[in-house]
């Protein structure tokens, strides 16, 4: 045993959360890594990497149900509005042009967010019951249509279109953590808080699909009949993904406008639908870590196409020129869906993966 | 399963070490203050290297943010020439000796806002250690986002929207009339021309529509005329609603504030199945190229434009100075107008806080809430620009009132002068109409 | 009656650009099991390049003209970004027509400008009195214009040879490639009927109207059609095509009156609440293929 540190002895080992020895290091050290950003990057970068975690969030909840259960919903963007409506107005000001109720404790509206969106999620799931495929994914898509209706007439509540409401407001034990502190800046606590929350779900994740549950996931992806053939109850794994995925959209969504403090109802489109689900793709199906990678990625994208006119001279900052940096923005976002699908369908993982191998075999690889 | 359970308390205790921790990072947002060119005191987005494109080398720099719409938005049409026309603006200031020893940058910090409130904010943050001010912010509910940073942060900002908001915000320096004044001088000029019985608000929800409704409201009630309130989205597509509202509802005057598709497909459908009653509409809601579309007859029969100040083609000062700098390459619009009026009462506060010897944010500031007058070179009546009283006695209530002309470049002539309506004239104006 | 008669005609005529619209995604979908969201894209595409046609050539030379060219972009599209993807799941594969079309409304988006664009049709808003009840010229020349060509379609498929031959590989792309069609023609082919119908239905729905970046949305309407009529029929589309828009109209003019609230915008997502209703009943669409299941 001794000589041989990365020898399974049990099948129990292997299915663990962190298998491997060099797994344990690396994630030890993002880890670490993340903990130490707010000190080393200024808090625009911070309030953007926030908004990556709670996206992360989200992400993995559209994992869960288009990665691992296979059921395709382009309806997440109807999840985020509930939680994020729900947050807003448990949270909100009383006293506001919008419903609110003062609850302003971060663990109630988290959790009442996740309950509502997971409840939306299981009146949807026996829609996925009946239908597949592609037809699943232009219904869901209805709803995000339908809610969008809803959420531009509900003015009370959504303060209506291209008028927004403020955001949830997070306390944390007494503490506001959207305004600066005497220790710490707004975007140092709001990152650090966000990269908690993303750790704990991340893990929980992680768990839920190396359960039994996740496996009977997998097995209705792979082939729903099979699946139903051996013992797996259709309906109630098929709700059980909804459930779990839409609880995690209701979380990212009420976090999602913390860090920027203000949302409008137009915000959940297809567009956003469009986003997660490129985040996925981009990062990796049916993967934590590709869940991650992806919403960092899509979230960060267009900053750095923002900067891209102090190198590529020919592009213009302004809107005026011949080519601008909007439209390098949105035709990047274009090119790097078709591109990763086209030549890296396992995503940013999948080039992890790929990278890992060679250095393992170094310097036999090929 | 030890190994997890090993490294989530590491990872707890690590975070919970950083959480003891203080935060050590040095201020990220705010520069310190200095001493700059002729002994003014500077902090934030001055500079005294000259700027990239400095016109005279031995000056230093003021860069000023930008934050419109300048891609896929709604008011597209209106922001991109709003942005060019203050790059021209300032540029003219440059190029007259600049600001105190200092040249102005608009051109450093622009953004894309795509009209949403989440990615305005979002492009504010990035730029905001970056410049004193901003020279644009456009639209009502995406500033409205940043309100409370700016305030706290003492920037200055140049709205590029009329909300009557603006008119209680020490940080917005607004120019000209309201759209809540507006529309009750588009009533009350409407009541003295056409007589109508009946009046309907056909607006955008948010800010920018509300706004006006609340006016036209205020102003329907006044004269005792019926007041329907009818709300419509932004998009062709989406328009059935209220046309179908002005067919059943025949009303006598309809008060329009939309986007220029939006109004177009309304105008020409309704007229198209038999209405006749008048329009008048807000000054986004006009683009030139509405009289080539199929609504054009329509529109020259029933519509009027109102707006806050005359139409690029005027005769002042300012408007001649504006089409010099410009130049005969563009295509006229009066979002070049309003983009160069806007951008006076800056210039105004940014002159006034080096006379003070401080260009800091809050000496900037400070030099708004002084300011008694701007000169507007005659494009805004006398008594326009005064941000140093009450709201209800600075606030300028004059608006104009334009109709469709082929033979205008922007597609629209005056044919009312400045002027204040009854209504407006009484208004006791101590919160934003449509709160 | 003039009034709900008024409104039938309404929704005949935009229905039959959701028709349109709706058999390019049909067609794409037999042939490749693949829904492509590119279509809103080649629909602006099409439109824009009428707007600049018009300005040098007659109206109805403009439009074919602008078919065709959208045509070849549309098998320029199959060819680079569909075609090494053959294989993949469906899936993925309408995610890369999204991002398709991204970028060509980029593209197209930037030659549209700031102004709003005028397809210079020859209806305009002008009405037509027939029966004693005015009607739109605009709406009569949709549903004519969707009629033709449904019927070129149906004809085409029936009679030619490349039409059977599409049908073939629409029931099975290996026997189909056993008995020697060529199935990579018969995919670019699918697109580019798609990209023609995307860009007449683009023509049709700015007349009377003008052309700015948010047509695009329109084209989405289609979505709903081709799941009530069930993904894999052209007949389904036609129908449901109408059927969505005549709901839409309906609930327009009616809506209002009976609560508010169907008032107002709910006419937008009429579509969609009408293809939940019809879906929980049949999942297959009202004339789409049953799957059957194998064990």
């Amino acid at each position: 045993m001794n000589g041989r540190p990365e020898l399974y002895t049990s099948y129990r080992q292997e299915m663990s959360l962190l298998n491997t020895r060099p797994k344990r290091v690396w994630v030890g050290a993002i880890v670490v890594l993340a903990v130490l950003m707010p000190f080393a990057l200024t808090d625009d970068i911070l309030q953007l990497l926030a908004t990556g975690c709670c996206a992360a969030i989200g992400a993995i909840g559209l994992n869960i149900v288009t990665g691992y259960a296979g059921q395709v919903s382009l309806g997440h963007a109807f999840f985020l509005a509930i939680g994020a409506y729900t947050a807003a107005a448990l949270s909100g000001d009383p006293e506001g042009r919008t419903i609110g109720y003062g609850i302003t404790s971060l663990p109630v509206w988290l959790l009442a967010a996740g309950a509502a969106a997971a409840l939306a999620g299981v009146i949807v799931a026996p829609l996925a019951v009946r239908l597949r495929g592609l037809y699943l994914a232009i219904v869901t898509l209805g709803l995000v249509f339908i809610g969008e209706h809803l959420f531009r007439g509900w003015t009370e509540l959504t303060g209506g279109p291209g008028v927004g409401r403020p955001a949830a407001v997070p306390t944390l034990f007494g503490q506001r953590l959207d305004l600066d502190g005497e220790f710490f800046t707004k975007a140092q606590k709001l990152y650090l808080l966000m990269l908690v929350l993303l750790v704990i779900f991340a893990v929980l994740a992680r768990n839920l699909v190396r359960s039994r549950t996740g496996r009977a996931l997998a097995a209705v992806r792979d082939r729903d009949i099979a699946a139903a053939v051996i013992g797996i109850n259709l309906t109630k794994y098929k709700l059980i993904a909804f459930a779990v995925s839409s609880f995690y959209a209701g979380v990212a969504g009420a976090l999602l406008y913390v860090t920027i403090g203000y949302f409008e109802p137009g915000s959940f489109n297809l567009l956003m639908s469009v986003q997660y689900i490129a985040m996925i793709l981009i990062g990796g199906v049916a993967t934590i870590s590709g869940s991650i990678m992806g919403a960092m990625f899509i979230t960060l994208l267009p900053r750095i196409t923002r900067e891209l006119p102090a190198v590529l001279p020919f592009i213009s900052e302004g809107a005026t020129g011949r080519v601008t940096v909007f439209q390098v923005e949105a035709i990047l976002y274009g090119l790097l869906i078709i591109g990763f699908l086209i030549f890296e369908s396992r995503g940013l993982f999948g080039i992890w993966i790929r990278i890992r191998n060679y250095w393992k075999s170094w310097p036999f690889s090929y | 399963m030890r190994a997890p359970h090993r490294w989530l308390a590491a990872t707890v205790a690590l975070l919970a070490t950083v959480a003891m921790a203080t935060g050590c990072r040095g201020g990220s947002t705010g520069g310190t203050t200095q001493e700059g060119k002729q002994g003014i005191k500077t902090d934030v987005g001055v500079t005294s290297e000259p700027c990239p494109q400095a016109i005279d080398k031995n000056k230093g720099c003021i860069y000023l943010g930008t934050i419109s719409d300048l891609t896929e938005g709604p008011f597209k049409a209106l922001a991109v020439p709003i942005t060019d026309a203050q790059k021209a603006f300032w540029k003219r200031v440059n190029q007259a000796g600049g600001v105190g020893g200092y040249e102005v940058d608009v051109t450093s910090y622009v953004k894309d806002n795509k009209y949403n409130p989440q990615i305005h904010n979002q492009v504010y943050q990035e730029i905001k250690p970056k410049i004193l001010a901003l020279a644009q912010t456009l639209g009502s509910p995406t500033t409205a986002a940043i309100l409370p940073d700016l305030k706290a942060s003492s920037v200055v900002s140049a709205p590029a929207s009329w909300t009557s908001l603006w008119g209680f915000e020490d940080v917005v320096v607004e120019s000209g009339t309201n759209y809540c004044m507006e529309s009750m001088n588009s009533i009350d000029y409407a009541v003295g021309k056409f007589s109508p019985k009946s009046v309907m608000a056909v607006h955008l929800a948010g800010d920018y529509g509300d706004d006006a409704a609340a006016g036209a409201k205020i102003a329907a009630e006044k004269n005792g005329l019926k007041f329907t309130d009818v709300k419509t989205a932004t998009g062709q597509d989406n328009q059935a609603g209220a046309i179908d509202a002005i067919v059943n509802g025949k009303p006598d005057l309809v008060i329009l504030t939309t986007g220029p598709t939006d109004a177009a497909v309304i105008i020409g459908q309704t007229a198209a199945r038999g209405f006749t009653g008048k329009y008048i509409g807000t000054s986004p809601t006009w683009n030139p190229g509405l009289l080539k579309s199929a609504a054009a007859p329509a529109i020259k029969a029933l519509y009027l434009q109102s707006g806050p100040w005359e139409t690029y083609t005027a005769d002042t000062p300012g408007h001649k100075a504006m089409r010099e700098t410009l130049g005969s390459s563009i295509q006229p619009n009066d979002g070049y107008t309003s983009g160069w009026v806007w951008s006076y009462p800056l210039k105004a506060a940014l002159q006034r806080a080096v006379q003070d010897k401080d260009l800091t944010r809050a000496g900037l500031l400070k030099a708004v809430k002084a300011l008694d007058t701007v000169d507007y070179e005659g494009m805004l009546p006398t008594g326009a620009g005064k941000y140093n009283g009450n709201p209800n006695d600075t606030v300028v209530r004059q608006s104009v009132i334009a109709k469709p002309d082929d033979a205008s470049p922007t597609g629209v002539t005056t044919v009312e002068h400045f002027f204040t309506g009854p209504t407006a004239k009484d208004y006791k104006f101590t919160k934003a109409c449509y709160q | 009656m003039t009034e709900l008669l008024q409104s039938l005609v309404r929704g005949l005529g935009s229905g039959s650009v959701y028709a349109l619209l709706a058999i390019g995604f049909v067609i794409i979908y037999k042939s490749m099991r693949v829904i492509s969201f590119a279509q809103p894209a080649f629909m602006l595409a099409g439109a824009v390049l009428v707007s600049y046609l018009v300005l040098e050539l007659p109206f109805f030379l403009a439009v074919p003209l602008a078919a065709a060219a959208v045509a070849l972009l549309g098998v320029g599209v199959e060819r680079a970004a569909l075609r090494p993807m053959i294989g993949k799941p469906v899936f993925v594969i309408s995610i890369i027509t999204l991002g398709v079309d991204v970028v060509i409304r980029v593209v197209v988006n930037a030659y549209i400008g700031l102004d709003v664009r005028q397809i210079g049709d020859p209806w305009g808003l002008r009405t037509v009195s027939i029966l004693g009840i005015d009607v739109q010229q605009r709406y009569l020349a949709m549903f004519g214009t969707t009629i033709v060509l449904v019927a070129a379609l149906f004809a085409f498929f029936q009679y030619s040879r490349m039409g059977l031959a599409m049908r073939a590989t629409a029931l099975d792309q290996e026997v189909a490639l056993a008995q020697g069609i060529s199935v990579g023609t018969v995919f670019a082919l699918s697109w580019a009927i798609a990209g023609a119908l995307a860009a007449v239905a683009g023509v049709l729905v700015s007349m009377g109207g003008s052309i700015d970046q948010q047509l695009w949305i329109i084209a989405l309407k289609a979505l709903p059609v081709i799941i009530l009529g069930g993904l894999d029929s052209i007949g389904g589309a036609v129908v449901a095509g109408l059927l969505v828009g005549v709901a839409e109209s309906l609930v327009g003019t009616y809506g209002g009156r009976v609560s508010p609230i169907f008032g107002g915008e709910f006419a937008q997502v009429s579509p969609y609440v009408l293809m939940l209703l019809v879906l929980l009943v049949r999942p297959y669409g009202l004339f789409g293929t049953r799957e059957v299941e194998r064990v």
